[in-house]
């Protein structure tokens, strides 16, 4: 229908309506035609990184990731060429968050972009981007660095039996709490049950339907003795321990331990809440102690590592960020000199006491510099060394989502945990079994 | 559709040599047109369809085998596909139902002559001028529970829902994402509608008004019925916008809660897990659905432009 033409609907029925009916199908066409998705790109025999070649390095190395919110990326890359002299390096900022940096990532690598030479890759991508054959092999180089890495990072970086990135920095989980309120917890039960004895003292973590949400659960379970696949990788998760937990956390909600607007949180909003001081526990990352330490709350919060499960050993969900070189990269010595650098020792240290971030040199936590920086390196050594890792296969983000979803029917009250646990394990099956 | 160029009750068509010159003429001057549409909207479209035909593996770089109808069988098998189907009609019917009635509402009101009325017209739009998502992160902030706007308004006025978690509970998740997008884009429906009211002449309700008939008379019997192709062009157009929803629930809840809507589950499978047949075929699937709802649209809802208009002769 013509908007501008200033006749009556009624003389111009038989126009209306086709006009009507094109404009609506030419409106469908149009908007739905951006659905399609790219087609994959040709198989690859992966080239393997030289340990040696980075001392003979030069020119520029561009490293790509999500948006640089402590600075560490753009900090380390400035360093970098300070100290090398030879090869300049720059950080290039391509998502605002590690989802969007994520597709941004894909895109380059399936249209066989040189624009970068490292991608900061989340522990989590290596086995979908390794299985494409989109990086460069870096088993050298990661044995060659072995002896100053914790162990349980390079797990991260591998995918049969090659190592496809170095570990630049990990995160464990960790719980925040008042301790003029509530005790350091030793177990999560004593946990729940501190945090239900009064208002104030409630527990709040990520319990949005997200990713956040399988770290939240898995971190419990793995502490029960849980998993989700084993070394066979067949898939485990129904089980005893999986009721077990979810029975707990669904209980947890119920009888307020934990607040149920933790259904609707992600990492900030608990941050906030818990910032608030109407809680007494908080699970969150360590980059927020330097932002509890801005707060009223400075002198009255403690730091804790993730407890165990009553029975059972404390464990936890390994995060953290690799360095992973691109297949198409024009400067792989480069490449390799910049990871040479941002896993010394030496550098290792300011990832602590600069950013906030936990190193993945386990020399660096009992550094006295970083202990007066960051008091609760203790903890967080614990944490990491206890920590696992998220289950590992090229379809990683089908089995979270049939984690997170059925963990947050069970949770919201929508679905039985005996259903729950049935549909997550089928799901994980099916995944599993993606061509 | 938009076939029938004769209309019978025109009379028979008398075609002289230089009309067919003509016609020839208008083909050609709409050709380049035409090649440019079948370029922007068919290639597209027919790509993601053979796509749907087609697994990619996420395992295999390279590696893809033909395997028909199958993503179609297993998506129509699927209870994610259905629920997000009924999730994404309850909020197209409930938003633009609303849409459509506020809008209307507004019109009328933009439509009197009073001072600041260019104005006005310009700010009301300014909800639909705020990108979706930056409205969808304001509207998660007044809805959080103990410190967002409304449930503290709510609870210090002792009102119910101030105590709710709003985007954690079946049914009021997707009250929130209803209000939002009535917020946003009712401004756009009562510019289409504005613009019908216009066309309405004077002399019609100058007549009404001899005849003696009453203000909501006039606007029973005349505004409503006259409205009526402008009413139907907002609504097909929402509606279409409305079924193919995604920043919304992207950004409240995730799709949890009752909340997945079709084109979620479709982003899900192309962009998280890489399925590029399967997430193809969802696509394929959420714009038939479309498709066949605009032409349920032209069929019913545009008869009746020709029903009043015969009632009217």
């Amino acid at each position: 229908m013509d908007l501008n033409r200033p006749a009556s609907p009624l003389q111009n029925k038989a126009t209306n309506r086709k006009a009507l009916a094109a404009t609506a199908i030419a409106t469908a066409l149009l908007l739905s035609a951006c659905g399609g998705g790219a087609a994959p790109q040709g198989a690859e025999q992966a080239a393997a990184a030289d340990p040696a070649s980075g001392a003979n390095a030069s020119g520029a190395v561009n490293i790509c990731g999500v948006k640089d919110a402590s600075g560490i990326y753009k900090g380390t890359a400035e360093a970098f060429t300070k100290a090398n002299g030879k090869v300049t390096a720059k950080y290039t900022e391509i998502g605002a968050t590690t989802d969007e940096a994520r597709t941004q990532i894909v895109q380059r690598l399936e249209g066989k972009s040189t624009e970068c030479d490292l991608f900061l890759t989340d522990v989590i991508w290596t086995s979908e981007f390794a299985s494409q054959g989109w990086l460069l092999d870096q088993t050298k180089l990661v044995e060659a660095n072995k002896d100053r890495l914790i162990p349980s990072t390079v797990e991260t970086t591998k995918y049969q039996d090659k190592y496809w990135a170095s570990p630049f920095f990990t995160n464990a989980g960790l719980i925040y709490y008042q301790k003029d309120k509530v005790a350091k917890p030793e177990t999560w039960q004593q946990l729940y049950a501190e945090a239900a004895k009064a208002p104030g003292d409630g527990y709040v973590y990520q319990g949005k339907q997200y990713e956040g949400l399988t770290v939240n659960f898995l971190e419990m379970l793995y502490s029960a003795g849980g998993e989700v696949l084993n070394d066979q990788g067949e898939v485990k998760i129904d089980s005893k321990e999986t009721r077990e937990v979810l029975n707990f956390m669904s209980d947890g909600l119920k009888n307020g331990s934990a607040d149920r607007a933790v259904l609707t949180y992600n990492e900030d909003p608990a941050r906030l809440a818990y910032e608030s001081g109407d809680f007494g526990y908080q699970r969150n990352w360590p980059h927020v102690y330097r932002l509890l330490n801005a707060t009223p709350l400075a002198s009255s919060f403690g730091v804790a590592p993730l407890p165990a499960w009553e029975g059972g050993k404390a464990s936890g969900v390994l995060g953290g960020w690799n360095l992973a070189i691109s297949a198409h990269s024009t400067n792989q010595a480069g490449a390799v000199a910049f990871i040479d650098f941002a896993t010394t020792p030496e550098w290792q240290k300011h990832v602590a006491m600069d950013y906030s971030q936990a190193p993945v040199n386990e020399a660096a936590y009992s550094d006295a510099a970083v202990l007066q920086k960051m008091p609760f390196a203790t903890e967080l050594l614990a944490s990491v060394k206890g920590a696992k890792p998220r289950p590992i296969s090229p379809v990683y983000p089908q089995i979270s989502q049939a984690i997170y979803k059925n963990v947050y029917a069970v949770l919201s009250g929508t679905t039985s945990t005996e259903d729950a646990v049935k549909k997550m394990a089928d799901e994980i099956t099916t995944a599993k079994a993606s061509f | 559709m938009a076939t029938r160029t004769i209309s019978p009750s025109r009379g028979p068509a008398k075609t002289s040599g230089r009309d067919r010159a003509e016609r020839k003429l208008a083909f050609r001057m709409t050709a380049p047109s035409l090649v440019i549409m079948a370029l922007v909207a068919a290639v597209p479209i027919g790509y993601a369809i053979w796509l749907s035909l087609n697994q990619y593996s996420v395992r295999t770089a390279g590696l893809s085998r033909f395997v028909g109808l199958e993503n179609y069988i297993n998506a129509l098998a699927s209870r994610e596909w259905w629920a997000a189907f009924g999730q994404t009609f309850l909020f197209a019917g409930l938003s633009v139902t609303l849409e459509l009635i506020l809008g209307t509402a507004m019109a009328l009101l933009l439509n009197l002559a009073f001072k600041g009325r260019a104005v006005l017209r310009t700010v009301v739009l300014l909800p639909y001028a705020i990108i979706t998502v930056v409205s969808a992160i304001t509207w998660q902030t007044m809805f959080q529970p103990n410190m967002g706007l409304v449930t503290n308004v709510l609870s210090t006025l002792g009102l119910p829902g101030g105590d709710v978690v709003w985007l954690g509970e079946h049914g009021y998740a997707m009250a929130v994402i209803v209000m939002a997008d009535v917020w946003k884009t009712t401004p756009f429906a009562a510019l289409i509608i504005l613009a019908g009211l216009q066309v309405i002449s004077a002399e019609t309700y100058e007549a009404a008004e001899l005849d003696g008939a009453s203000k909501w008379q006039t606007f029973v019997n005349i505004t409503l019925p006259l409205l009526r192709p402008a009413i139907v062009l907002a609504a097909i157009f929402r509606t279409m916008d409305a079924l193919r929803v995604f920043d919304l629930p992207f950004v409240l809840t995730r799709g949890a809660n009752g909340t997945e809507s079709m084109s979620m589950l479709a982003y899900t499978q192309l962009r998280e897990n890489r399925l590029v047949g399967e997430g193809s075929a969802l696509s394929i699937l959420t714009f038939l659905t479309v498709m066949v709802v605009s032409v349920i649209y032209v069929r019913f809802a545009g008869g009746n432009i020709r029903d009043v208009a015969k009632e009217e002769q």
